[in-house]
């Protein structure tokens, strides 16, 4: 039973439509290798040969990349989410009760998204205070450090738009008492305030608008910071790197 | 004849003036640097990307077994004419929110949040965080007497705003930088670690730790009104 | 993890005929793991995907009395889509939605004809099609009548053109 998998499997990778996909063939030249990563859409952000010693867990805890990955649990359990989701006033929090009660899963889907999205923040912090503490922010990575700190910001922004939407007291004041916060900046308070709830008062419109930053606007920031981010490692040498003046950082 | 014979035969010619030859002289300065092989490398594929992906399944399945008996909270539907008590923002706001129980929210709200965004913002631009020297290292007296001053102030101004949340956490962060400065230069383990850090650890470490208590407090300490509560003598929270 | 980078190695070569080395055994074992991990994943979603309660008008209903219709009427139900025809053999529920492309017909009684303004298909008042694209007959629904003598329509159900329900 295992050779036939085999077989079918080498049949398969010697088929026109399997080598149309996979051009290169199975990487098992260091050359395959680094065309593999080299020539994926999608890879091409990692290096293709990466420092033995940042592969360990000491090194950087994998708290980049378990951020990175949360992100990917949360919109891809935010998709699924927003199926069954009508960003309206009661509705939403009808809906909310829908998938609590009524909906398969949803329980279990809903407590995946709200635990990826406080383990994400707390990720994100430790990833800022590690890479911190590592010295990671040194020349040449000091932008790279800086488009780190804005994702955080959108980071939390998402988590903050995400509160808002099952309407009930918690999400309702919570965000009352954090524009209102905002209202107090000098000059632009009042103007930044009104644009972000579509109004004076915490209702629909702010319900419309905190959906769409949430699952449009800020998700595209994300990823197109993310990968900013990503690239500068790449492009810096990879993890684990000698500063410009060679000095070790580890 | 001589030299008829050599450029005959080698093809160069070592007459000075009649056949001048052009020498090359390579310095330090103008030669291509070549990178070497960087040692300890390996492929991105398989190394990298399996232990991602080992990670990608670790995390999940974690997530999925905390999913399944850990709930996600649905209070009663929004009603603007009622608010609870207390009113209190997700986690990572709250040791803001605690911060709002002493300051204007102009202050807490917008200033302190925009200045430490900023100060994270700046932290790689500055030469003293680049080189990371030891607090200690040089003109210790002098950066001891900055310390006692800047913190002196800092305590005073908290404590005239009755900031004990902060307050006390400064406290403690000063007590550690003081006792680092008093380290004999024998000293190992603990000691001899604190004593060795920049002044850029000593910042962030001192964020840290009142960010910390100030969301700790705010989330098992602050009660209804935002007053203080013990969480063990059993609140309605 | 050098030999990794080495061209072809494998986790010890097969003893005999139909045996399998340690790596393809262990390459198996996780693809067979990773491949339920990803069923059970997909079924879930599935099932997540697929609504419980449906907030659609029901597809059972009653058409009240059999005299609230005179023989030789053709009565349309809106809410419903159906035309209840009656007959000298009995009453029929034919549906309203033509058979072509989906759009709701309307009852001509001046032309003795079901008419379908999207692309002209006519029928009979039976259901039965005259002329148009139309690939078929409208469909005749289920009639049964209540305990207490009322008229009742399933959509889900359908019965033969020349099924007529006798009261």
């Amino acid at each position: 039973m295992a050779t036939t998998f085999h077989d079918a499997l080498s049949r398969l990778r010697k088929t026109r439509v399997w080598k149309s996909i996979f051009r290169r063939g199975p990487a098992l030249t260091n050359r395959t290798r680094s065309l593999a990563v080299f020539g994926n859409l999608f890879l091409h952000f990692l290096p293709v040969k990466v420092r033995e010693k940042s592969l360990r867990v000491r090194a950087t805890y994998y708290l980049g990349s378990i951020s990175f990955l949360l992100f990917v649990i949360l919109s891809i359990t935010g998709v699924l989410l927003m199926f069954y989701y009508h960003p309206a006033v009661p509705q939403a929090y009808r809906d909310m009760k829908d998938l609590r009660f009524v909906v398969s899963n949803g329980v279990f889907l809903r407590n995946l998204h709200r635990l990826a999205a406080q383990l994400m923040v707390l990720a994100v912090f430790m990833h800022l205070f590690h890479v911190f503490y590592r010295g990671g922010y040194k020349p040449p990575h000091e932008f790279n450090w800086v488009v780190g700190v804005i994702l955080l910001l959108v980071t939390l922004f998402l988590s903050y738009t995400g509160y808002l939407l099952p309407w009930d007291q918690l999400a309702f004041w919570a965000i009352t008492v954090g524009t209102n916060i905002i209202s107090a900046m000098p000059v632009l308070g009042k103007y930044v305030r009104f644009q972000l709830l579509g109004g004076n008062l915490v209702g629909e419109n702010a319900l419309l608008r905190f959906y769409v930053l949430h699952c449009v606007v800020l998700p595209l920031a994300a990823v197109l910071f993310i990968a900013v981010h990503f690239w500068r490692v790449q492009k810096d040498g990879g993890l684990t790197a000698k500063g410009e003046d060679g000095r070790k950082e580890d | 004849m001589d030299e008829k014979k050599t450029s005959h035969e080698t093809g160069f010619s070592s007459h000075a003036r009649k056949n001048p030859q052009r020498i090359v002289f390579i310095t330090r300065k103008t030669s291509a640097k070549v990178k070497g092989e960087i040692p300890g490398q390996v492929m991105a594929y398989p190394h990298l990307l399996l232990r991602e992906a080992i990670a990608f399944q670790v995390l999940v399945i974690a997530i999925v077994l905390l999913a399944l008996v850990w709930d996600a909270p649905l209070e009663q539907l929004a009603n603007p004419l009622v608010t609870p008590n207390p009113a209190k923002a997700p986690w990572y706001f709250l040791g803001l929110q605690e911060l709002l129980h002493y300051f204007a929210p102009l202050v807490a709200g917008i200033l302190i949040p925009t200045l430490v965004v900023i100060a994270l913002v700046v932290i790689p631009y500055f030469n003293i965080n680049v080189e990371g020297e030891p607090m200690w290292s040089s003109n210790a007296a002098r950066h001891l007497r900055l310390l006692l001053a800047v913190s002196a102030a800092l305590e005073i101004f908290l404590g005239l705003f009755r900031a004990w949340t902060v307050f006390v956490p400064t406290a403690v962060i000063d007590a550690l930088a003081i006792y680092s400065y008093f380290v004999p230069p024998t000293a190992s383990g603990f000691g001899r670690y604190v004593r060795n850090r920049a002044v850029s650890w000593w910042v962030m470490t001192w964020f840290i730790c009142v960010a910390v208590v100030l969301t700790v407090v705010g989330t098992f300490f602050r009660g209804p009104g935002w007053t203080w509560v013990w969480p063990w003598r059993g609140h309605a929270g | 993890m050098a030999d990794s980078d080495k061209q072809g190695a494998n986790g010890g070569a097969p003893d005999a005929q139909g045996d399998v080395n340690r790596r393809d055994f262990l390459n198996e074992i996780t693809f067979a793991a990773l491949g339920m991990a990803a069923m059970g994943s997909a079924v879930v979603t599935y099932r997540y995907l697929s609504p419980n309660v449906l907030f659609e008008p029901p597809t059972k209903f009653r058409a009240g009395s059999p005299d609230l219709y005179p023989i030789n009427t053709v009565t349309y139900l809106p809410e419903q889509q159906v035309y209840i025809v009656r007959t000298p053999d009995g009453f029929y529920a034919v549906s309203a939605v033509c058979t072509h492309l989906g759009c709701i017909t309307q009852w001509k009684p001046e032309a003795d004809q079901i008419a379908c303004p999207c692309h002209g298909s006519k029928f009979k008042p039976d259901g039965v099609k005259i002329e148009g694209p139309a690939p078929a007959p409208l469909p005749h629904f289920l009639i049964t009548l209540t305990l207490d003598g009322e008229l009742q329509v399933d959509k889900l159900e359908t019965v033969k053109i020349n099924q007529a329900f006798k009261v």
